[in-house]
């Protein structure tokens, strides 16, 4: 992220109280995830340590350090949605990706094809439990997901099997 | 001359009473009760206390109970303040319980900290029936309990902020930001200082002091002119040095403490000569 656009995004925050998570969501929206150049730069401007945004970014499961495919698939694995059968869904999720899933060292859950047009990632409750089991692609949600659906769900965003 | 008078002058602070098991102790009105216990050598086993920040009560270890119109409740004495009047009992059956479950949760959380062993010991809980959270990779030796006091004290006392918890839950640590040496940490050891545990680590090599826990930060060292040996980091002398007023003689400034006591006492010697000499002559 350059300069100017980090400057408007700060600018759009005078008051400091949510400031921090407020700008690092713009920056995640604009960037698909943090970068570490922003989170530096945002550190100098800000007059914040590093090691303080480091904390927050890190222990938000939204905030992603690293880069994601072009769509990123969040499946829901709250209480409500694993009893509705959210790891059935993920695991159908790795199958047509081709990927598999660990929960890497930072205890986060998300991976990016090789290809770099998806990324799958888990969250905990999206406060959409009556429609659970509930999976969330860019922004749109799909509430009552079973395994069946998914290919046509993830064809929209250019899958193929 | 008594305590209560002693304190009427110099306006220092209003003496109270308080009672720890049955026993009355004097204390300084809004002094926190742990304090007076570690002053009067009553045994609270605690983690988090350190006097030199503002409480905390993150270990949850230093529970007494208060008594109050007959009724007892259970809190931490790292943020009790003494007022007149209070009383608290401690290793109530019902706070030992509650002690002996937060030792085996760190002895699970800790297992390789000699501390918490002893400390556990102590009170009798040797064995822990939770998991224990042991890697090989963990800069802080799985001796961390998480209490946040390095982090505190590099961002309170020292300004630095070099050092932050990262991550979540069970997968929280502390260190420094993506896992890689910081030009924010000063070198100044204050972490390992508070720290309850002993888990961090550093080390002076030659001219510089490698921070091992913090990702291997390394901070140069300031050399003695006169001695040669390295004595603390650069930007802390240079930093110290320029709050000292009057400020030090140059020729004084570039010693370690130990040169520097005896420069200055060599040259009050000679100057004591120099005089002597002077009146003869
Ligand atoms: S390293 Fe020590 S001071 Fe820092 S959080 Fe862990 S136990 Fe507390
Ligand atoms: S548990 Fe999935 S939306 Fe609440
Ligand atoms: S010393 Fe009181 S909670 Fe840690």
């Amino acid at each position: 992220m350059d300069e100017p656009t980090l400057d408007a995004i700060i600018a759009r925050y005078d008051d400091p109280a949510g400031r921090l998570l407020g700008i690092l969501g713009e920056i995640q929206d604009e960037e698909g995830y943090i970068p570490r150049e922003s989170l530096a730069m945002l550190a100098e401007k800000l007059d914040v340590r590093l090691s303080q945004l480091y904390s927050l970014t890190t222990f938000y499961s939204y905030f992603s350090l690293t880069p994601v495919g072009d769509h990123v698939i969040t499946v829901c694995m709250g209480t409500a949605c694993h009893v509705k059968g959210a790891p059935g869904i993920l695991e159908a999720l790795e199958g047509m990706l081709g990927i598999k899933s660990d929960t890497s060292e930072d205890g986060k859950f998300s991976i990016t094809t090789d290809d770099k047009k998806f990324t799958l990632e888990i969250a905990r409750c999206f406060g959409a439990c009556s429609m659970a089991p509930v999976l969330r692609i860019d922004g749109n949600l799909y509430g009552y997901a079973t395994r069946e659906d998914l290919p046509a769900i993830l064809a929209e965003y250019g899958w193929e099997p | 001359m008594t305590r209560k008078e002693a304190s009427s002058t110099g306006g220092a602070k209003k003496q109270v009473t308080v009672t720890i098991n049955g026993k009355k102790y004097p204390a300084d009105e809004g002094e926190i009760l742990l304090g007076v216990a570690v002053r009067e050598k009553i045994a609270i086993p605690h983690l988090c206390y350190e006097p030199s920040l503002d409480p905390y009560g993150a270990c949850r270890l230093c529970m007494v109970e208060v008594i109050k119109d007959g009724k007892r409740e259970m809190t931490t004495s790292c943020t009790l303040r003494a007022a007149e009047g209070l009383e608290v009992v401690t290793d109530t059956p019902a706070i030992v319980k509650y002690r002996n479950v937060l030792f085996e949760l760190y002895l699970a959380e800790a297992p390789k900290s000699e501390v918490i062993k002893e400390m556990a010991a102590r009170y009798g809980v040797t064995k822990t029936r939770f998991l224990k959270k042991l890697d090989t990779t963990d800069s802080l030796g799985n001796k961390c309990v998480l209490c946040g006091l390095c982090v505190r004290a590099c961002n309170e006392i020292m300004g630095a902020g070099a050092i932050g918890f990262v991550n979540r839950g069970p997968y929280t640590v502390v260190n420094t930001p993506y896992f890689e040496p910081t030009k924010d940490c000063f070198g100044c050891g204050a972490c390992a200082k508070v720290c309850p545990t002993k888990a961090v680590e550093f080390e002076d090599r030659g001219s510089e002091r490698v921070m091992t826990s913090w990702s291997g930060t390394k901070v140069p060292l300031a050399r003695c002119d006169c001695c040669g040996g390295y004595y603390a980091p650069k930007a802390l002398a240079i930093s110290t040095l320029a709050h000292i007023t009057p400020s030090l003689r140059e020729e004084i400034a570039a010693l370690c403490p130990v040169c520097r006591g005896r420069r200055i006492a060599r040259d009050e010697i000679l100057a004591g000569r120099g005089g002597g000499a002077g009146s003869h002559g």
